[in-house]
């Protein structure tokens, strides 16, 4: 996109110089302090991880000062140049976001290996006669996917020369890595481009030649992909955008228990405790509206929520699904029961609408039927909380200095502590365990 | 006997001003009277600079991204040329010269590159640059397809690259034409490279415009750097569309002087021998020595014509950096002529919140 420059064209800002570009390397100035330059005369040379670029002059002017030295890495938005612009007393320069020296530190990005002029020559890739001669159909041409083939053009191995292992004979990662490793394979020639082209360092090998390290005993190797992936990422992405705090209560739901029992023998059907902790976290949402709320880093923005959209974690074979119950404060007990039912079938035999699994402005996720009392959620981003529901015990409990045998439910709440207060958390929790020992705040008036 | 010949045909290779300033009198006298050879000649410096300023104008920041046209400006130019201002001209990315022949404000141009939706709006028979690889050749199908029912004796003229013709949407496109009889021109500009692939990688035939021949349609194959011949193909193909409705297939052959998009550094996969091979194939510096030759043009004529174009380019620039900013609605706006309500719904969203008023100074 366009970088926003300013008006008054004192100082010109880094602009994307590709498509999706970060920072480029200044390789050489081509004007110097006090020069008068012209619209479109170059600046500098520089180089992305795409291209090696001249960066023109947006407009006319006289230079001040160069920001950065050769071999700099500049980030886009980082202020290049600042122009003369007269009259205008000295004002602080802005700051000059110069990442660090290149070195030999620098993480490579993959694309570029070596200095620019050898580079600049076709790669061996390109070359079609390189791995099959002028022959239309090789029959001594290995079966490997091009990542493959990728890893033995870049280790210089003669792909067909690898015997295969894997499905069908296919050559795999770890089979030209295994040819690799075999000193005396090496025939004459490819010896001598070896030499030419001296390895690079471990760390600076392309993406590509990432193979997995044999390990002893692994019984089956499982491809990150699909629906675990994706799992995977959401977390992921929620750990490291939400300042993830929990707290935990304990609910003494004795009296609820029998309440549900009771109006499960009255409807004459099974009704969970799951509902009834989703009514009264709706209740406890509207006592505390700012955890009903998301974010959106974006615009960085706390959108607080008018409605209240539940999501309720559900696990299925294929991995944890989220569904959420829209409205949910607008459904009665009964009907909360039916939602979920219905929601977590279609989650199971995967019909579910895509809009039944986003929109969510809280989420509860229990976990009680499989055992265990305290969890720390991870947050359903852009939501900023969670509630975890343990599995609901019989204890022993004291109340006013006497005994009795009562059912305790273990709940972990977590918050995103850039929103919300660890104060504000309790009070949350406790207005929850507050409804869930006062039946009668949630419970449909029969 | 049992072994007989089926079929057996020949692509015929059309050139008239060669690399080597050689000119085909047979076919090249009065195709062009030498007033219009100028007008096309100043045109062509005019899209020249252009495109060097639209360059520029990404790598300091002002523009999203640009490819660059230079080297192949005669393909395009010498078809809209040939063509009526009624046909359609369905193009892709490489095709200022026609399109601005054609009476497309620059302005647009640089507005669509900038993120602009109103540098889609173009009040002529064109159609928006097509980004997407070989998507336009169907449209082209359709809108032929379209004026053969009206009968209102329109073509269309669609411009692909030789990668898009790897693509299934081209051959579909073929496909219909050839079958349902439909006036289309299809150009392809083979400019050597699909971004990093060489042509001889994806396209096993000695040439692409065999694959025009496949689908029963006239082909042939042109020097794509040679404003006549690609004048005179594109005529041709024109009068055939016109009068018989039957689809023609050029191969242009020209050549990608720049990298194929700001984003790009072609030096990292190409050889710079080649390029310096094509350089001295410019169709411009090919059409000023033969004007020159003739004495229809002089070294004061092209200075003048130098400050002009920057001048115009400079105007160009100044009106597309000063156009008010758009509005968020733009993004919902051209799409359909009855907006669907689901849409209205996110349009309607978007102006109520933040990033709505940043953009679109009326919020809410």
């Amino acid at each position: 996109m366009a970088m926003k420059q300013p008006k008054d064209h004192s100082h010109f800002l880094l602009p994307d110089l590709g498509e999706g570009v970060a920072e480029a390397e200044l390789i050489t100035w081509k004007v110097s302090p006090g020069e008068a330059v012209k619209e479109h005369q170059t600046l500098a040379e520089m180089e992305t991880d795409k291209a090696l670029v001249e960066v023109p002059s947006p407009w006319a002017g006289t230079i001040k000062e160069l920001n950065g030295n050769a071999g700099d890495i500049i980030l886009v938005g980082a202020v290049l140049v600042t122009y003369d612009i007269g009259g205008a007393p000295q004002s602080a320069t802005p700051p000059v976001e110069v990442v660090a020296e290149a070195s030999s530190e620098r993480e490579d990005a993959g694309s570029v290996v070596g200095n620019v002029s050898e580079t600049l020559t076709m790669p061996t890739s390109f070359q079609r006669q390189d791995e099959c001669d002028t022959e239309r159909c090789c029959e001594s041409r290995s079966l490997a996917t091009p990542a493959v083939r990728r890893i033995a053009r870049d280790l210089n191995i003669d792909i067909n020369a690898v015997a295969g292992s894997g499905r069908g004979g296919r050559v795999t990662a770890s089979d030209v890595q295994t040819h690799a490793n075999e000193p005396t394979t090496s025939s004459a020639a490819v010896a001598t481009r070896v030499v030419d082209t001296p390895p690079a360092p471990a760390e600076e090998l392309p993406l590509a030649t990432r193979v997995a390290v044999p390990i002893e005993g692994v019984s089956e190797r499982i491809p990150f992909r699909g629906v675990r992936r994706k799992i995977a990422e959401a977390l992921q992405h929620s750990l490291n955008t939400a300042a993830h705090f929990s707290v935990n209560e304990e609910a003494d739901i004795t009296q609820l228990e029998q309440r549900r029992k009771g109006l499960e023998s009255l409807l004459g059907r099974r009704i969970s405790p799951l509902p009834f902790v989703l009514t009264a976290v709706c209740k406890a949402l509207r006592v505390h509206p700012r955890i009903n709320c998301t974010v959106d880093d974006f615009v960085e923005e706390i959108q607080l929520r008018s409605v209240v959209n539940l999501g309720c974690a559900v696990d299925t074979d294929h991995g944890l699904m989220v569904p959420v119950v829209k409205n949910a404060d607008e459904l009665g007990l009964v009907q909360l029961a039916d939602r979920i039912a219905e929601l977590a079938q279609s989650c199971r035999d995967r019909t579910i609408d895509r809009e039944d699994l986003s929109g969510g402005t809280f989420t509860v996720s229990s976990v009680g039927n499989c055992g265990g009392m305290f969890t720390t959620p991870i947050i359903n981003y852009p939501e900023v909380g969670i509630l975890g529901i343990g599995r609901a015990r019989e204890r022993v409990l004291t109340k006013n200095g006497a005994f009795y045998a009562g059912m305790v439910l273990p709940m972990s709440l977590s918050c995103d502590h850039r929103v919300v207060d660890g104060a504000e958390a309790a009070r949350f929790l406790t207005t929850i365990r507050g409804l869930l020992e006062a039946p009668e705040n949630i419970l449909p008036t029969v | 006997m049992p072994v007989d010949c089926a079929f057996q045909t020949t692509i015929e290779r059309v050139s008239i001003l060669d690399e080597h300033g050689v000119f085909d009198e047979s076919l090249g006298e009065g195709l062009i009277p030498d007033a219009d050879v100028v007008k096309l000649y100043r045109h062509m410096t005019m899209c020249r600079h252009f495109d060097q300023i639209a360059f520029k104008l990404q790598r300091s920041g002002r523009m999203g991204t640009y490819p660059e046209n230079r080297g192949q400006e005669a393909t395009s130019l010498g078809a809209a040329y040939a063509l009526e201002d009624s046909d359609w001209l369905v193009t892709c990315y490489r095709e200022n010269a026609g399109l601005f022949w054609r009476g497309v404000d620059p302005e647009k141009i640089l507005l669509h590159w900038m993120g602009d939706e109103r540098g889609n709006n173009i009040p002529v028979k064109a159609t928006p640059l097509a980004i997407p690889i070989g998507t336009q050749m169907l449209h082209a199908a359709g809108l032929a397809w379209a004026s053969k029912y009206r009968g209102d004796g329109g073509i269309a003229c669609t411009f692909f690259g030789d990668g898009a013709t790897s693509e299934g949407d081209f051959h579909e496109a073929m496909n219909f034409s050839a079958n349902l009889d439909l006036p289309v021109v299809f150009v392809c500009q083979n400019n050597s490279w699909a971004i990093s692939v060489p042509t001889r990688i994806q396209c096993s035939a000695p040439t692409i415009a065999q694959r025009g021949l496949a689908y029963g349609m006239h082909s042939v194959q042109v020097d794509g750097n040679d404003i006549f011949a690609m004048v005179k193909v594109v005529r041709d193909a024109a009068e055939r569309a016109r009068r018989d409705n039957r689809p023609t297939f050029i191969e242009a052959v020209t050549y990608r002087l720049g990298d194929h998009t700001t984003a790009d550094d072609a030096r990292r996969y190409r050889d710079e021998a080649e390029v310096e091979a094509w350089v001295g194939r410019d169709p411009m510096i090919r059409l000023r020595n033969w004007l020159e030759h003739r004495d229809l043009w002089d070294e004061s004529q092209e200075h003048a014509q130098q400050l002009e174009n920057e001048a115009t380019v400079s105007a160009i620039v100044k009106r597309a950096e000063g156009i008010e900013p758009p509005t968020t609605d733009d993004i919902f706006k051209w799409m359909y002529a009855d907006i669907p309500a689901s849409i209205d719904a996110q349009r309607r969203t978007l102006r109520t919140s933040s990033l709505g008023q940043g953009i679109d100074g009326s919020g809410s």
